[in-house]
């Protein structure tokens, strides 16, 4: 494998990487974005008010948890790929591919 | 496969690529001179290298740059040739192919090329004598950046570049990245989780498709056309109907951009005879097109006054 292989799959992982992480968050934010509306009508209504407002911090608590142990875990993938890809770069070749100008 | 890879990384880099370049990405890709449209080799910029690339070099050299999202290789033609081989073949100039980033802002990469094009004077193997500069769509537009850049710090190539092609470039820009702003300002502004995911989603598209919504019309920071070079304009329109002409152009980019508003007869920046309007023709299919190259080759012929 050349080192501009290694460089652009370095670089494939990372990228699907941050999409996961990006990914992650923006389906946390749609879901406790879809969850407040069902809440907002509840708390809303006098009787339903206060236990919603209990439902919804452990909701949203628990929610938070889970998509960060989610996080969690893929920032650790990302780590162990890329030892793997430093194992690689080392006994990589060079090659032309690398000349860039700029 | 060599060239799938490539054209996959233009389009990602087209979309991604300030991000790319941001992050230290190795995905993004670097500017780089490459020797032909098919299966070329990228030249580094030293001597050397430049006498290896070019061994019959020619003292008038012909310097192709493409646009968003594209390699070198949107200049092929369908027989093989492409308008810098037809060019060498007739004319002996030498074809020196650009490969960029597309998803940096214009500045940034007419910078970048402003400095390439002046370690390519510098080691050239032979003394050039003149630099013809052909831009298809936002190619167009970094070509009149690194012009800029060149005027205001007084780099040397600028003096040998006297004629400047524009293929199918968004000179008053693409009306179609002003719709997604719109739209994406739309949705931002409607509360509502999804619609606010999908203009997430389009916000990530690039500086650099970000900045051909406007062209180089910026009144704060205006790129002029520079009137030591002559200038040539290629317009697409995929409709004869001069309405049609107008709203879309070549789908992309509609003739008054692509012309820069010299279509216009009162207006008489730009000789009539150095615009070229092609009908039927869409915006990628300029960058390769045989009955567009009789004009180019004559061009590159015409005495300058």
């Amino acid at each position: 494998m050349t080192t501009a292989t290694v460089k652009r799959l370095r670089g494939l992982a990372a990228l699907l990487g941050d999409a996961m992480e990006h990914g992650i968050a923006a389906v946390e934010r749609l879901h406790k974005g879809t969850a407040a509306r069902p809440f907002a009508i509840l708390e809303w209504i006098p009787p339903t008010a206060l236990p919603t407002r209990v439902v919804r911090v452990v909701h949203d608590g628990v929610s938070s948890v889970v998509y960060g142990i989610i996080l969690q875990g893929g920032r650790l993938m990302r780590k162990t790929v890329s030892v793997a890809f430093d194992a690689a770069e080392r006994v990589a070749v060079g090659t032309r591919e690398d000349d860039e100008l700029s | 496969m060599g060239s799938t890879v490539e054209a996959s990384l233009a389009i990602l880099n087209g979309y991604l690529g300030d991000y790319l370049t941001r992050t230290g990405n190795g995905l993004a890709t670097g500017m780089t001179f490459v020797t032909k449209v098919r299966n070329g080799r990228t030249v580094r910029l030293d001597r050397a290298s430049l006498e290896r690339a070019y061994p019959a070099a020619s003292r008038r050299v012909a310097v192709l740059i493409h646009g968003l999202m594209c390699t070198e290789g949107i200049w092929e033609m369908r027989d093989g040739s492409d308008y810098g081989a037809l060019l060498e073949r007739d004319l002996g100039m030498t074809p020196i192919y650009v490969r960029y980033n597309t998803g940096l802002p214009f500045a940034e990469n007419g910078a970048s090329f402003c400095r390439a094009l002046e370690a390519l004077l510098a080691n050239y193997p032979v003394p050039i004598e003149e630099i013809v500069l052909v831009g298809h769509s936002m190619g167009g537009l970094v070509i009149r950046s690194a012009s800029h850049v060149a005027s205001l710090q007084g780099f040397r190539w600028l003096r040998l570049v006297r004629r400047a092609i524009y293929v199918g470039t968004p000179h008053l820009g693409a009306p179609l990245e002003r719709v997604g702003r719109a739209v994406t300002k739309l949705l931002r502004a409607v509360p509502d989780p999804y619609t606010r995911l999908i203009a997430d989603i389009s916000d990530l598209r690039s500086a650099g498709i970000k900045d051909l919504g406007n062209g180089l019309r910026d009144p704060h920071h205006p790129v002029p056309l520079l009137p030591e070079i002559q200038h040539y304009l290629v317009a697409g329109s995929l409709s004869d109907d001069p309405w049609m002409a107008t709203l879309f152009g070549d789908a992309l980019v509609p003739v008054p951009s692509a012309t820069d508003g010299h279509v216009d007869p009162r207006r008489d920046l730009i000789p009539p005879r150095h615009v070229r309007l092609m009908s039927g023709l869409g915006h990628l299919t300029l960058a390769h097109h045989s009955d567009l190259y009789p004009s180019i080759r004559s061009w590159c012929e015409e005495r300058q006054s």
